[in-house]
């Protein structure tokens, strides 16, 4: 005590206690702010949007004008669908990257050199705004760097398989007949010679055209095959589940695409930590037992990060949901279609981006509908984060023990 | 390969090893490098990607038939019309570049302080029990979506918290700006509190072992020794709250202001590109269509060279307490 008094009197010791607990006073209320904002932010959105959430409301669609009776049945089938590709598609690349960066140390100053670039290059892709990922994937994936000819919204794709163009036209007996047209860029297509034609059966027949209306035939079944020549058809496509064109174009695939560059560091940078957490004597065992560099990750490293690298996905699916910026860019403010997701060639609204119209829509009623999209939003990445949460626990301890 | 960690303690058989034929095992060694090269390198070939499709595209912008924009005119000029129908052209950044800074400035108003303290409370005063609650309600903040957020802003704090204060529009740079501070505060807090636990508790008791009071230990030892990890921390929350999009997208409105009022519209540039890209009515090749690569080139101008500031100091400083 004799010391203390040497370099501070009991005035001055009374004041410097005082200044600290003053200080530890503001920092509790501070810490009170900022959990009183987030008990208001969910608050809020609770008591706007609490009331509208119904079972209806998971399964409908959105209406135009009808507040009321929209959901978000299509865009949780959206987020859900897109959350999937985009993770089927970082993860493989992310955990490679990882791998690369952690068990393989470079050798010579050059590769050192590289790896330490890579390795800042992916620290800096974490903190690139995701509108410019955006950006990227609109040039990148939507119009494929103009590499392709005559990209403008209405013109076909240069390349495409798994769609059937079918034309129909209308005959003199009335009926519509259709047939496969060869020269699928002709929207708006003139018969003006005999072409093969099908009837619902699937038979085939050819079509009969004629040049004015004095020469059709009588006999009822040829004039229902009788085009006047010059006839206009309309177009319409069949496409299977596979269905697939170059360039991609403002479609679910381009935002997954998207969506997977955006969370590519986050997954890298998880999987980094997952392959740290692993201890060395489980690697120098299997490299004293004389297994390769490689045989030695896949066998004994991969399996024990394995729990870090689900919990690392899940975390990064999860900021994928919630992402809308980048989808916004891609593919544009869908908030419904009118066939649903049938292949990943389709437009489709996804959770963040419905909540995002409907929040800037100025008709009442949307703004309850958005508070209820969020709570859904918010329950999804409840349930993914619990998953990770669990994840980690679980395997965590068999790991220590 | 098993998914099961509880295997990753099993030894493999000695068979497999004794067994195994060294040729396979080292060609199938060489496929994996190239393929784990392959990843590495994609990752560089992203951010190539971005540089030479912003660089390339904007060049569409200042060398462009319809109308020449002059680089300098894009740089000092104070008025931003495009997606406006009336009028002479006028395409000027300064506006989109004033918006964005009055809402970044804003954000770190507000996450700045209320992070390092929050962070500081966190390292050096809260007790467990204090820690378990607010640690996770920091992470859920952390998780909250973007888009969320800005339905708060839009909903909440303009009605409720500013216009009762003055004569604040629908949309302005004061909501948008607080929402984003709200979104930045769980970053700067993490990131500043690992800086201030990587502090060795022998500073600490040296301090403490001289007289210090707890107050005195934090803001004169700790927290000087942490400054290289806080300074990172704020450049990335700085970094993000430039490149924040959808709060502002939904609160601060769609008219481009020169000025540092926080009441009015006010669009950034973020804000501006996504604007750009949900209209019909901006086609490919067109003038709208190129400044948008303009200003998403600037954006990305500002954040790359921020985050990269960032990662050098806390690269340079980090392992010096090690």
């Amino acid at each position: 005590m004799g010391q203390e008094q040497f370099y501070s009197t009991p005035r001055s010791e009374v004041k410097r206690k005082s200044k600290d607990q003053v200080f530890s006073v503001i920092c509790m209320l501070i810490a009170g702010l900022v959990v009183v904002t987030l008990l208001t932010l969910l608050g809020s959105i609770i008591a706007t949007g609490g009331s509208w959430l119904s079972w209806d409301f998971l399964f409908t669609e959105h209406l135009e004008d009808n507040p009321e009776q929209s959901g978000i049945g299509q865009a949780i089938v959206g987020s859900i669908v897109l959350c999937g590709l985009c993770a089927l598609l970082a993860l493989p690349v992310g955990i490679g990257t990882a791998i690369l960066l952690e068990e393989f140390q470079p050798r010579n100053r050059i590769l050192r050199w590289l790896h330490w670039l890579v390795q800042l290059n992916i620290n800096n892709l974490a903190g690139v705004p995701s509108i410019v990922y955006g950006i990227l994937g609109v040039t990148a994936f939507v119009y494929m760097f103009n590499w392709f000819p005559s990209i403008t919204p209405n013109d076909p794709p240069s390349w495409e398989i798994g769609a059937t163009h079918i034309y129909q036209v209308k005959t003199l007996g009335g009926q519509y007949i259709k047939f496969v047209c060869p020269d699928k860029n002709d929207p708006a297509l003139r018969v003006t010679e005999p072409i093969e034609a099908f009837d619902d059966n699937g038979n085939n027949f050819m079509i009969n055209v004629v040049e004015s209306r004095s020469d059709q035939p009588d006999d009822p079944v040829l004039k229902n095959r009788t085009v006047l020549k010059g006839k206009l058809t309309s177009r319409y496509s069949e496409k299977a589940w596979y269905h697939l064109h170059l360039p991609f174009g403002k479609t679910v695939l381009s935002s997954g695409l998207t969506l997977a560059l955006v969370i590519l560091p986050i997954i890298i940078i998880a999987s980094q930590e997952a392959i740290r957490s692993v201890p060395d004597s489980l690697r120098e065992a299997a490299l004293g037992m004389g297994a390769t560099r490689w045989e030695a990750v896949r066998n004994v490293v991969l399996p024990a990060a394995t729990p870090g690298f689900m919990t690392g996905a899940i975390l990064a699916m999860s900021r994928a949901v919630g992402e809308a910026a980048p989808v916004l860019a891609v593919m544009g403010g869908v908030m419904g279609t009118t066939n649903g997701l049938t292949n990943l060639m389709d437009k489709s609204p996804v959770l963040p981006v419905l909540i995002y119209k409907w929040a800037g829509d100025e008709n009442a009623g949307f703004e309850n509908l958005s508070a209820a999209a969020i709570i859904v939003l918010l329950l999804m990445l409840l349930v993914m984060n619990s998953i990770a949460i669990w994840i980690r626990n679980r395997y965590e301890k068999k790991l220590g023990a | 390969m098993t998914s099961n960690s509880a295997n990753a303690t099993e030894t493999p058989s000695f068979e497999s090893f004794h067994r195994r034929n060294p040729t396979v095992s080292k060609i199938s060694q060489t496929l994996v490098m190239t393929a784990l090269v392959g990843c590495g390198l994609f990752s560089l070939a992203i951010t190539i990607g971005i540089i030479v499709m912003l660089a390339t595209q904007s060049i569409g912008f200042f060398y462009n038939e319809e109308v020449a924009v002059n680089f300098w005119q894009f740089l000092t000029d104070s008025r931003w019309t495009i997606g406006q129908t009336q009028g002479v052209p006028r395409y000027g950044i300064l506006p989109l570049v004033s918006g964005t800074l009055r809402i970044t400035g804003i954000a770190m108003l507000i996450s700045l302080p209320i992070g390092l303290t929050c962070a500081i409370y966190l390292a050096e005063y809260a007790s467990p029990r204090v820690r378990s609650i607010l640690k996770p309600v920091l992470e859920i903040l952390a998780g909250i979506p973007t888009v969320v957020l800005g339905f708060f802003a839009i909903k909440f704090i303009t009605p409720w918290l500013l216009q009762p204060l003055g004569d604040f529009k629908t949309f302005n740079a004061g909501s948008a700006g607080i929402a984003v501070g709200i979104l930045c505060l769980p970053l700067v807090t993490s990131l500043a509190e690992d800086a201030l636990r990587s502090v060795p508790n022998s500073l600490r008791e040296g301090a403490y072992g001289l007289g210090s009071t707890r107050l005195e230990v934090t803001l004169k030892v700790v927290v000087p020794a942490a400054l290289s990890g806080i300074i990172s921390a704020f450049l990335l929350a700085l970094s993000r709250a430039i490149g924040e999009t959808m709060v502002v997208a939904l609160a601060a409105g769609s008219t481009p202001t020169l000025t540092g009022d926080p009441r009015v519209p006010s669009q950034t540039m973020t804000g501006f590109i996504v604007e750009t890209f949900q209209s019909e009515s901006i086609e490919p090749d067109s003038i709208g269509y190129y400044s948008m690569y303009a200003v998403a080139a600037v954006l990305f101008l500002f954040t790359f060279s921020i985050t990269l500031i960032g990662q050098l100091i806390r690269m340079r400083y980090r392992e010096v307490y090690n």
